[in-house]
């Protein structure tokens, strides 16, 4: 090994190019998502797991079945105004009358001062053919996400229960679960399923269990009668999805051998065209963006079970029947399962229910997005050593200058920076914890507080960073401070792409103006300008904006965040408010500085010559 | 010692502190990922040896406990709760911070006996080096989680902070220590030696020493120290393990066989899963061969810095061990800043200190995307150990390649600042 010199290197500077680059990220990003729902760029649906066979088994429920469902609907319609504990009964002993061991637990949860409690009642068909080490969940919940009580839902599951044990094909145990409600019951059962409730002494533990569940189907019956079509829910928590090959399943058991017409994400007309395919994709990248619990199927995603939501839609020819035979022939393939879903994707997005695309075709707009940051703070770093007066290139000229001299110049002072943009994210946790811990009540007074301390704390900030920064190294340390900023924003949201795709590109196409905020120049008009747009596109406006999404208020944006954070093991939160805001906040004191602090360039060169 | 340092080091004690009070779940929750403890340093681990041996059973028998016998008897002896075992910990942290003080204060890394660096001035004053080990989110990380590798660091920068003060046999004895600890750091030996020997014959004239006092003798004294105090550690625990050297073949053996293949953040663990079972001893012997082929040439081309032979060995451990973790790395990372002065002459710092944060935040996210979610497979986490390792490697070779460049400029005047190429 040796060092040898050489001609000194035409130094090439594509600093000019990086800004460009940037932006062509950005662009190129956010146009591969929308060619996505093309012909070209998505692919047709299929069914990877050979094991499962959908629909291959005939179904048989039907007949006297109608009369007993009809019996459980009038009692369960009883029960609309009974307690808990009567309702558990009740439900226990037909379970029980149908020779099923059954189970109770109840439960409690509290989030932002209210209580969520109630009690669940399952029950377990032990499979005759089985060992007790696999099972498969069917699930309806006492009253659905609107509150409407699950009068169909919870007879059919009681009708099914009484039907399916009569059969000896199980070879996995069934469980049929009734929960309270449609989001802290399911959790409460599955925490305990798994022993992970410990920590929350309000959650009993479960008297009766069965084996590793390998699927789960949940269902949303509340009328009873008649419907057209089926809505099929797979959103889990924080944005993870069940194997693609559990919603093809159900959609392709559904549309082929029952006539039944699928739907997803609520697009109750879907003609296949692109602008429908469009939209169903980015309703699902919202839900999965916001990673909160759509129904009693997300709770069970986290702990690796594989879950959908089947919601009975509109008003048409299928009735109890149809429903009940498409459950019995989702039962038949998830008996058929081998081993644990695998085969298919684990990350996809839906544009149809004929229509996906995988993970390798839609990642890189997200990390784009990402590059975008990291390519502004390469650019940022190498920027901020050339604009330094003495270069270290003409020095080296007058050779017999102590090494010292050439030395010092490529040196930056990274301590304030990095203190700056570490205080910044620390700074993150005081509305992680606010809005997490307030009581509901007070969720719209302090939010609007926030919006107004939005507006005006980039300023206050910006000025205590004028009064410990020397005026000599401002820009420069400026500079360092927007590049840690993006820095961090790039890789954090590259490393949320692999876990919540669409989190990380909402985040990423938000925060895309950061990396074109200037640092030096510029009038006060353009920065006035970015300024408004920034506080447009703060986190604070995103939650304003998924109420207005939603048609519900800012207070119960902020009750549902608060339930998922508590309830759901949500994290969205800390993504939002300890990775989007502090950079967020940070672009904004840049241009507070710009708008009030800045000095004017004009002043640095004076200052230069005075030192000279 | 400065004020200064006392605040670090108070305020590095009170962070620990702090952690471990104030999230009491935190410990377990570090101890049991993977890139903090590894099988051969598991906090866990220990516990159950510790159960074992203290009911009169071998805790070699079971395959779970793969570190030294002496560390039984040490923890048997202190008090079993949880503060206690934290404090020991913290302890360790703060020895290892003195001992970097002591080697900071030497100055010895820009001013040896055979090299002066032109840039003496650049160089962290000692509190900053302790600030940059204690406040080191990894040495963080590694002493909360727990792993006894902790201790293994705290002996080596011992050793390194003997050597520098002029006392060999303290710094030869600890080095022992080490080794016996962890195995690896016996490839620190030479550099040491080499250390110890330029400080006695810098600081001390001629006169004082003996008269036939010359590099061979003192090499071979130093050598036979070394494996005279291995050779006793070894009977001591031949006699605390019962009268068995089972425990050899269970902590040694470890090391050098791999027969644990469980993650982490190491090269070794998913090359030897893919490995067909005829050809796992070849490459054995080819990677523990790798490992020991770098002390020789670094102490050889880098004779005029053997302090910064051992920094580079020990980058170099924390990526080619068999079972390397976080918290070689951390040492590796709090060593460097004693270098401070050949920063700027590195060339990749930027893509590399990204590169390690990119893999940083990353690797937990793989690791659950492939344990927790199921939604991954061990791909995602093994590519993310390789683009760690291939940053690790990055700083080692550019730290490398700037110290090379500052003995050239130091070799001839005039150089400062001239483009070179590294052939």
């Amino acid at each position: 090994m040796g060092l040898l010199l050489s001609k000194r290197l035409a130094t090439i500077r594509p600093l000019a190019v990086l800004p460009f680059l940037s932006a062509l990220c950005v662009v190129v990003g956010i146009t591969w998502l929308l060619l996505l729902p093309l012909d070209s760029y998505s692919r047709r649906t299929y069914i990877s797991e050979n094991a499962l066979l959908p629909g291959q088994a005939s179904a048989y429920f039907g007949g006297s079945e109608q009369n007993i469902f009809s019996a459980y609907r009038h009692e369960a319609a009883e029960l609309a105004n009974a307690t808990d504990a009567k309702r558990v009964q009740v439900l226990g002993n037909i379970f029980a009358a149908a020779g099923l061991k059954v189970g109770r637990q109840k439960y409690s949860y509290t989030a932002s001062g209210q209580t969520y409690s109630g009690e669940n009642v399952y029950a377990i068909l032990q499979a005759p053919r089985g060992d007790a080490t696999e099972a498969t969940v069917l699930s309806a919940p006492w009253k659905n996400l609107d509150d409407i009580q699950n009068i169909g839902g919870v007879a059919l599951v009681t009708t099914l229960a009484r039907y399916l044990k009569r059969w000896s094909v199980w070879s996995k145990d069934i469980i049929f679960l009734i929960t309270s409600d449609s989001l802290a019951g399911p959790q409460a059962w599955v925490d305990a399923y798994h022993d992970q409730h410990t920590s929350n002494p309000g959650v009993e533990s479960l008297p009766l269990k069965s084996g590793a569940i390998q699927g789960a189907i949940v269902l949303d019956y509340p009328s009873g009668g008649n419907f057209e079509s089926i809505h099929i829910a797979y959103d889990g928590v924080n944005g993870q999805l069940p194997n693609l090959d559990l919603v093809n399943t159900a959609g392709n058991v559904a549309l082929h051998h029952f006539g039944i017409r699928p739907t997803l994400q609520e697009m109750w007309d879907h003609n296949d065209s692109y602008k429908d395919r469009l939209r169903t994709m980015l309703r699902g990248m919202v839900n999965q963006g916001l990673g909160h619990a759509r129904g009693g199927h997300s709770v069970f995603v986290p702990y690796h079970v594989d879950a959908v939501t089947v919601q009975v839609h509109g008003d048409g020819w299928h009735n109890e029947v149809s429903l009940g035979r498409f459950l019995e022939s989702m039962f038949r393939s998830l008996n058929n399962l081998l081993e644990h879903f695998h085969q298919s994707f684990f990350f996809y997005l839906l544009m149809a229910q004929k229509r996906f695309v995988s993970i390798g075709t839609y990642l890189p707009s997200a990390m784009l997005i990402a590059v975008n940051f990291t390519l502004g703070a390469i650019g940022l770093w190498v920027d901020s050593l050339g604009s330094s007066p003495p270069l270290p290139l003409t020095t080296t000229s007058t050779e017999k200058s102590t090494s010292h001299t050439t030395a010092a110049p490529i040196e930056r002072d990274l301590f304030l920076p990095l203190t700056t943009v570490l205080v910044f994210h620390f700074l993150g946790i005081l509305p992680l914890t606010l809005f997490n811990h307030l009581p509901t009540h007070l969720f719209t007074r302090t939010f609007s507080a926030f919006l107004f301390i939005n507006l005006v704390l980039p300023f206050l900030l910006s000025s205590t960073l004028t009064s410990l920064i020397p005026a000599s190294t401002r820009e420069r340390q400026l500079k360092l401070i927007k590049c840690f900023s993006l820095l961090f924003l790039g890789m954090a949201l590259s490393a949320l792409a692999t876990l919540n795709f669409s989190l990380a590109l909402g985040v990423g196409v938000a925060s895309a103006v950061l990396t074109f905020i200037p640092v030096e120049g510029n009038g006060k008009v353009v920065r006035g300008v970015m300024y408004v747009l920034l506080q447009c596109l703060s986190p604070g406006m995103a939650l304003v904006g998924i109420a207005c999404y939603w048609g519900v208020g800012m207070e119960e944006v902020l009750r549902e965040a608060s339930f998922g954070w508590w309830v759901s093991g949500m994290w969205t939160q800390i993504v939002v408010w300890c990775v989007w805001w502090p950079a967020w906040l940070c672009g904004g004191v840049l241009l507070a500085e710009g708008l009030v602090g800045w000095r004017g360039v004009e002043d640095v060169p004076v200052e230069e010559k005075k030192k000279q | 010692m400065d004020k200064r340092c006392i605040s670090v080091i108070l305020g590095g004690m009170l962070l620990r502190l702090l952690l471990f009070t104030a999230f009491p779940s935190l410990p377990t929750l570090l101890g049991n990922r993977v890139e903090i403890s590894t099988p051969v340093t598991s906090f866990k681990r220990l516990q159950e040896g510790l159960f074992l041996y203290t009911h009169g059973v071998s805790p070699y028998d079971g395959g779970v406990y793969h570190q030294a016998p002496l560390l039984l008897a040490f923890f048997s002896m202190m008090p079993s709760s949880a503060m206690a075992t934290n404090l020991i910990y913290i302890i360790a942290d703060i020895q290892s911070t003195l001992a970097l003080i002591d080697i900071a204060r030497s100055g010895w890394s820009t001013k040896s006996r055979l090299h002066e660096s032109k840039r003496k001035e650049m160089a962290w004053p000692a509190w900053g080096v302790a600030a940059a080990f204690l406040f080191n989110p990894f040495t963080i990380a590694a002493c909360i989680g727990r792993p006894t590798v902790v201790f293994t660091n705290t002996v080596i920068l011992t050793a390194i902070a003997k050597a520098i003060q002029g006392r060999p046999t303290p710094a030869t004895l600890a080095l022992a220590l080490s080794s016996y600890l962890s195995l690896y750091p016996c490839l620190l030996l030479a550099p040491l030696v080499l250390l110890s020997y330029d400080f006695l014959l810098h600081c001390h004239s001629t006169t004082l020493l003996p008269t036939n006092f010359s590099l061979s003798k003192f090499a071979t004294t130093q050598v036979t120290i070394y494996f005279t105090a291995v050779a006793c550690l070894l009977g001591l625990s031949y006699l605390i393990t019962g009268n068995s050297w089972e425990f050899l073949a269970s902590t040694y053996g470890v090391h050098l066989f791999l027969p644990d293949l469980t993650p982490n953040v190491g090269l070794w663990w998913y090359f030897f899963i893919e490995m067909f079972d005829p050809f796992r001893e070849f490459f054995l012997c080819v990677f523990q061969l790798h490992l020991l082929i770098y002390a020789p040439g670094l102490t050889i081309r880098l004779r005029k810095q053997p302090l910064f032979v051992c920094i580079t060995m020990l980058g170099i451990l924390s990526i080619f061990k068999s079972y390397p973790s976080i918290g070689d790395t951390a040492l590796y990372l709090s060593l460097l800043p004693l270098y401070r002065h050949i920063i700027p002459l590195m060339r990749y710092s930027f893509v590399v200190t990204s590169a390690i944060l990119y893999a940083t935040l990353l690797g937990p996210a793989f690791y659950h995307l492939w344990i927790y979610a199921g939604s991954g497979n061990a791909n995602f986490f093994y590519a993310i150990t390789l683009v760690w390792s291939l940053s690790v490697t990055l700083v080692v070779a550019d730290a490398l390649f700037a110290v090379l460049r500052e003995e050239w400029e130091v070799e001839g005047n005039g150089r400062e600042g001239k483009p070179v190429v590294q052939i």
